[in-house]
């Protein structure tokens, strides 16, 4: 398919629409997880708040160059993950860019805010960054196998790699959905989410009620601003791409959200359920039963 | 022509006058002598260019005109002219070299080495065999007489044993001449070959004890204690007349005498000598007296020029120049060992280290032993190389799987000895002491040998003229190592220049070629110039590398198998001394020398069957074997992929690599690595996968190629030093190009073919910028750095730009070598191998990551303040390496268009379709361009939205950090990069334990307590060794008469 510069708008609109709903989410889910543990909370359009907070601080200091791009990396991998994956099915507007790639530009545009988020942090010196970094690169190199075994087995069941085209597949209602014809690997991806949704018992990454420890350590200001708009967005793009492939994906913007909901709430009630693990843990974690069952998802293919 | 009889006559007559003339100086005697061994040369000479010039029958001379035993009989034929040459000439030489001793003893002395050297004529002259055993006397007498020209107990021991030994063969010997004079009623050698299969059954009495007797001359296993009490106990230059002189001669011995057992004295000879190959080789293993080495050694190559013979009937027309190039090999390389170690005067192998004293004494050591061990362009190449073809063409799969063996262990010693000397600390050893006496031959001998290398190669065929021709450049670029570095470098660059120049015209048109010889000279170029940040005369370097891209240029632009090998060879000798040049690279150099050598004999056999099953050696060969095919690729397939670090065969690399300079390091890893994916092309080329055994061998390669990935990334992520991280990254990369092809489809292989292309830009940057920093810092260890980024701004962007391009993450290149792979796996449904390859490249993000951040980011060291940005001489060719990933990460379809077209012949189905440029399969779909477009666009508009919000940001102090209200001021206390991965490592360190290393290293304790064993036979008592031959002669009667005959 050819360029249309006209997609240019539409996709950037779908970026807002889902950066919103990321945001949206982001005071819900505090939310829930205060009133399951008896708690108000914080109010629902407080990141909103944040945001406008984190942009208006006057101060701000940098550690060096890659310092400064490393959010700059982050946001641009958050946003490129949605400006190749298709939002509405059947919609131009919001097809975006996916026929420029597949599946795989998705997983691997993946590493691609990470990385730079990583080496930004990295060059802050401080130490419970890189320990973050190492963590969470460690726990996400196993989380992605039983990932990468429930997309093989997408796609060898679709007979392709295309995400469009494999929503395309499970119209006709939920019976054609993967979820519903390909139960075994959607239950790898859903385990695989777990994985890297930051969410108990796989959040010790950013360890977020102990000590500041992580990627974002050195960040604030503009800086935090812009990690917390890839916040918003870096999110809701796996989620979207796991509506995709599993549950149908989104013939309008309420079912993608009603869905995007949905399936966010996955992590979030496993992480209020279940306690946190240590890299290790969550390591051969990931190495039993979803590995298991991803072998099993593409052994049934 | 002058009258052969002359070279006896002048022995005798100058040893006789030698006596009458005590008067004379001793240096006029000992000038006499060596005119007079001259003179005997020089007459057989004489008739050797007689018989290669002129078609023509020798004479037989008599004197005093009567029959035998009663005159002698002598016979001067193009053999005995030869043969008579060695002898002679290696009596000028010995005699040349024994100059001090000579002297010392006086004419006594020179008298006896004279009727030595008469001796040993006489034993090949002679047409009758009563005069042979007489000359055998002499030539005995006066060996034991050398021998004892140091009067120290070892010698006088060595001599006595030697002195009862050859008394008992000797004895042998007559009683079986005394039978065969009963039966036949002559002694005429000619008329006792018409006679002895008629009158005689073969296996009878008198055959047989003839025949054991000069068997035991070329003291076979395990009747050999003795001799080789006689190499250790013997002063050097007599050692080297014995290897060489006295062996050539005994030899000949067995070539005129051995048709008088008829067929089973052939296939006696054959056991015997193969036997005493492999075993005397084994049993040297662990061996650490170089004199005993030598001797074991030198067993053990006439044991297998002995058993060549008596499989000669089998090798048809090249038997005789199997057996002369190896002979002429030994003869040359072994006398030159034993001469030099005369000059080192010590028995271990250790205290060798001292000759690097002497470079050009060390040089000859180095060509002796490859010489040796039958590396190109040596005679013993182009003779083992037919050995095997002709053994394994009339199915003597056993013979010359045993061969290979004994040359394996061979290997092991000779290169442990010489790899020893080459990196052991010599500091305390003095310089070894040579003269002109001793220092002379053997450099006639080493120089000889290239010669000698040629003249074999024209025999052979296969080689052409550019096999040497460039030898001469690399030779000259050797003798200009005085110079300063960057002139050598620039002569190197203008030799590498001229040979791409030769070679585009031979792979213009052929992809495939063109892929290769780009990368390989190429990287000589990139290489070549990264080397000019180097000061002073960095000797040796330049000749090696040469040495290098010469057999990788050849291994290009083989048109046939032997072409393939030479090349296969020579780039491993030039690679071996690259990679041992690091300070701590003696085991591991050596270990890469020894897999590199099991390869290559693999690998040999395999062409072997080739060869047996296509009837010539052309490239072709390759292609359908049907003689044991399953063992032909397999063992091609093993070969190469000692050289591609396969799992089982990859132990070598890391270290190897690992503790390799920056320039070294590129050219090992970037370049060298791909000489190994060149053979597995051929070899899967040729073999296709249409055949059920080919789908075997193809199932199990796509395993060792995709745990090889596996392993490799695993075993990176727990380094600490740099290089090793980056050697064994090298190791997990070459896993998913073996993995590719294994899977012998269209996308496998383009992606094999990408990888290939791509491993050699960014791991190249990598390779000299990480060497580079490396040695500004002076340490690879990643921890010991940190905060470089601020130092070293140019080289954080290359390596930054590689590791994107490793981990395959878009919008770089590497991420087309990771499309291509999902949309294989999932349309070939190879989900197991894949998924393993694909957690593979997962996990190389913790190394990449570890490598970058270490190094430039975190914490910046005191010690490294003032550190230096990279040598631009390495930051340069980086950088255009660089450009060509930008390039092809905008357009890969540049690369992977014409990969594709060349594939699309061999790979017709599943093929990467391109329109403009968006690829696709079957499958999935990507364009690179778009990719980029859009994701260069967010880049720079979050870029400048950050610029805008973010415009008034200073920059902070190091220690400007938020830590908890201390503040932190040791660098070293705040830069987290040593044992980075703990955690990773506590839950699957269980997969970077080195169970490969430790079964490598039980192999190694095995085959070390095989040969302890063996060796307890040696017990130096001399009745044990007289039984051992007693025991010799009736097994071997037992044997012959139970089985053979």
């Amino acid at each position: 398919m050819n360029f249309d510069p006209m997609k240019i708008p539409w996709s950037l609109l779908g970026l807002f629409i889902v950066f919103c709903i990321g945001m949206f989410i982001r005071g819900f889910v505090p939310k829930i997880t205060a009133r399951v543990g008896k708690r108000i909370g914080i109010r629902i359009y407080q990141p909103w708040f944040d945001y406008v907070k984190n942009f208006s601080i006057q101060t701000s200091i940098t550690h060096g160059y890659m310092f400064y791009l490393g959010p700059v990396f982050r946001l641009t991998g958050g946003i490129g993950m949605v400006l190749f994956m298709p939002l509405i099915h059947g919609s131009w507007y919001f097809s975006n860019f996916a026929f420029a790639g597949d599946m795989v530009l998705f997983l691997y545009l993946m590493f691609f805010g990470t990385l730079g988020m990583a080496l930004g942090a990295g060059e802050s010196g401080h130490p419970y960054s890189a320990i973050g970094v190492a963590r969470g690169l460690a726990q996400v190199t196993v989380a992605e196998i039983p990932l990468v075994l429930a997309m093989l087995a997408v796609a060898a069941q679709h007979h392709t790699l295309s995400i469009s085209q494999i929503v395309a597949a499970q119209q006709g209602g939920i019976a054609h959905w993967t979820m519903v014809t390909n139960p075994v690997a959607t239950a790898t991806g859903m385990l695989a989410l777990l994985g890297s949704m930051m969410n108990s018992p796989f959040n010790v990454v950013l360890a977020p009620q102990e000590i500041p420890i992580g990627p974002p350590t050195e960040y604030h200001g503009t800086f935090l601003g812009i990690l917390t708009t890839n916040r918003s967005i870096f999110p809701m793009a796996k989620i979207i791409f796991f509506m995709n492939i599993f549950f149908g994906g989104a013939t309008n913007w309420a079912i993608l959200i009603l869905k995007g909901w949905l399936i966010y709430m996955w992590p979030v009630i496993v992480g209020v359920v279940f306690p946190r693990f240590r890299v290790d843990q969550s390591i051969r974690w990931f190495l039993k039963v979803p590995l298991l069952l991803g072998i099993l998802a593409v052994a049934l293919v | 022509m002058i009258n052969p009889i002359l070279i006896i006559a002048i022995a005798l007559g100058t040893a006789f006058s030698l006596g009458l003339l005590k008067k004379l100086g001793r240096e006029l005697s000992f000038a006499i002598t060596l005119i007079a061994l001259a003179a005997m040369a020089f007459i057989s000479a004489q008739w050797l260019s007689a018989f290669l010039t002129y078609n023509m029958l020798g004479p037989v001379v008599t004197t005093a005109g009567g029959r035998a035993p009663f005159v002698i009989v002598l016979q001067m034929g193009h053999m005995e002219a030869l043969f008579t040459l060695l002898i002679n000439v290696m009596g000028v030489m010995g005699a040349f070299y024994l100059h001090d001793r000579l002297t010392e003893n006086g004419n006594g002395a020179m008298a006896v080495l004279l009727a030595g050297i008469m001796g040993l004529n006489g034993i090949i002259l002679t047409g009758d065999i009563f005069n042979l055993f007489v000359f055998l006397e002499i030539a005995s007498i006066a060996t034991a007489g050398l021998v004892l020209l140091v009067t120290d107990f070892k010698s006088l021991t060595a001599g006595f044993k030697y002195m009862l030994a050859s008394g008992l063969i000797s004895g042998l010997f007559l009683l079986g001449i005394i039978f065969l004079y009963n039966t036949t009623g002559t002694l005429n050698i000619r008329e006792l070959l018409i006679a002895v299969p008629g009158t005689i059954k073969a296996g009878s009495v008198a055959s047989f004890l003839v025949m054991m007797a000069i068997l035991l001359e070329m003291k076979p296993f395990p009747a050999n204690g003795w001799g080789i009490d006689l190499y250790s106990g013997a002063p050097a230059g007599v050692s080297a007349l014995i290897a060489s002189a006295s062996a050539t001669a005994a030899y000949f011995v067995l070539i005129k005498l051995l048709p008088l057992g008829g067929t089973v004295a052939y296939k006696i000879a054959a056991a015997v000598g193969i036997t005493t190959f492999v075993a005397s080789n084994l049993v040297a293993l662990s061996q650490r007296s170089a004199t005993k080495l030598l001797g074991y050694s030198s067993i053990g190559q006439m044991g297998l020029v002995v058993g060549i013979y008596g499989l000669n009937y089998h090798l048809g027309s090249k038997a005789f120049l199997i057996i002369f190039s190896l002979l002429g090999t030994h003869y040359l390389a072994k006398a030159g060992l034993f001469w030099l170690s005369g000059i080192v005067q010590s028995t271990e192998i250790d205290k060798w280290s001292a000759l690097r004293k002497s470079p050009v004494l060390f040089v000859l050591f180095g060509i002796f032993v490859f010489a040796l061990m039958g590396f190109p362009p040596f005679p013993s190449f182009f003779g083992k190389w037919e050995l095997i073809m002709g053994l394994v063409a009339s199915k003597l799969y056993w013979w010359a799987g045993a061969i290979l063996l004994g040359t394996m262990f061979e290997g092991i010693y000779l290169f442990r000895w010489f790899s020893r000397a080459l990196k052991l600390d010599n500091q305390e050893l003095a310089k070894p002491r040579s003269t002109i006496y001793t220092f002379v031959p053997p450099l006639v001998f080493a120089i000889l040998l290239f010669p000698a290398g040629y003249y074999t190669s024209t025999y052979t065929g296969g080689i052409g003229i550019m096999g040497f021709a460039p030898l001469l450049f690399i030779m000259l670029i050797g003798f200009l190592d005085f110079l300063p570095a960057y002139i050598k470098n620039i002569l190197s660059i203008a030799g590498v220049a001229a040979y791409s120049w030769y070679l585009w015209p031979h792979v213009q048109g052929n992809t495939f070629k063109i892929v290769f010889a780009g990368i390989f000279m190429g990287g000589a170029l990139l290489a070549l110039f990264a080397g000019f940040y180097r000061r002073g005369k960095h000797l040796g370097f330049y000749p090696t590398t040469l040495l290098m891209f010469l057999g990788l240029g050849i291994l290009v632009d083989a048109s046939n198998l032997m072409e393939l090998f030479y090349g296969w060879e020579l780039m491993t000798i030039g690679s071996y001394f690259l990679l041992i040049r690091g300070e701590r690279s003696l085991p591991h150099g050596y270990s890469y020398l020894l897999f590199s050598l099991g390869g290559s004999l693999a690998m040999m056999f395999g062409f072997g069957l080739a060869h047996a099953s296509a009837g010539t050696i052309e490239l072709s060969a390759l292609n359908h074997i049907h003689v044991l095919p399953a063992l032909a690729y397999s063992l091609m397939l093993v070969g190469f992929m000692t050289k591609t670090a396969s799992l089982g065969f990859h132990i070598w690399l890391p270290g190897a690599h690992g503790e390799a300079v920056a320039d070294i390091h590129f050219m090992a890893s970037a370049v060298l690595l791909k000489a190994g994916v060149f053979g597995i092309i051929l070899v899967l080329s040729g073999m296709g996968n249409s055949e059920p055994y080919a789908r075997n061998i193809l199932l199990v390669l796509g395993w060792i190629g995709a745990l090889t990935a596996l392993i490799g990334n695993i075993g990176a992520a727990f380094q600490e030093s740099a290089k090793y991280l980056l050697a064994w990254s090298s190791i997990g990369q070459l896993g998913y190009i073996v993995f590719g092809l294994a899977t012998m489809t269209h996308l496998g292989w383009l992606a094999a073919y990408g990888y290939t292309i791509t491993h050699f830009l960014y791991k190249g940057i990598l390779f000299l910028i990480i060497g580079g920093i490396a040695f500004r810092v002076g340490t690879a260890d990643m921890y010991k750095m940190g905060g470089l980024i601020k130092r070293m701004p140019f080289s954080f962007l290359a390596v930054l730009i590689s590791i994107i391009t490793l981990a395959g993450i878009p919008p770089l290149v590497g991420f087309t070598g990771k499309w291509i792979f999902y949309n294989m796996i999932v349309s070939e449904h190879m989900f197991y191998q894949g998924l393993v390859v694909i957690i593979s490249g997962i996990v190389a993000f913790l190394y990449l990551f570890r490598l970058i951040h270490v190094i430039f980011l975190g914490q910046l060291k005191d010690k490294n303040r003032r550190v230096k940005e990279v040598y631009p001489w390495l930051l340069i060719p980086a950088y255009a390496m660089l450009i060509g990933v930008m390039v092809l990460s905008m357009f890969p379809n540049t690369l992977l268009g014409p990969l594709g077209r060349m594939l699309s012949t061999a790979f017709p189905k599943g093929a990467l379709h391109w329109d403009g440029y968006t690829a696709s399969t079957a499958y999935g779909t990507f364009n690179m361009p778009i990719i980029m477009a859009v994701i260069g666009s967010t880049f720079a508009v979050v870029f400048l939205w950050l610029l805008l919000a973010n415009r008034r940001a200073v920059k902070v102090k190091q220690f400007n950090i938020f830590y908890s209200g201390e503040a932190p001021s040791r660098p070293e206390l705040t830069h987290f990069g040593y044992n980075f991965f703990a955690h990773y490592k506590k839950a699957v360190g269980f997969m970077a334990v080195p169970l490969v290393t430790r079964f490598w290293d039980q192999v190694s304790e095995g085959l070390h307590a095989l040969a302890g064993y063996g060796r307890a036979i040696y017990t130096g008592n001399a009745q044990s060794y007289l039984f051992h031959i007693v025991g010799f002669v009736v097994a071997i009667y037992l044997i012959t008469m139970g089985g053979l005959s």
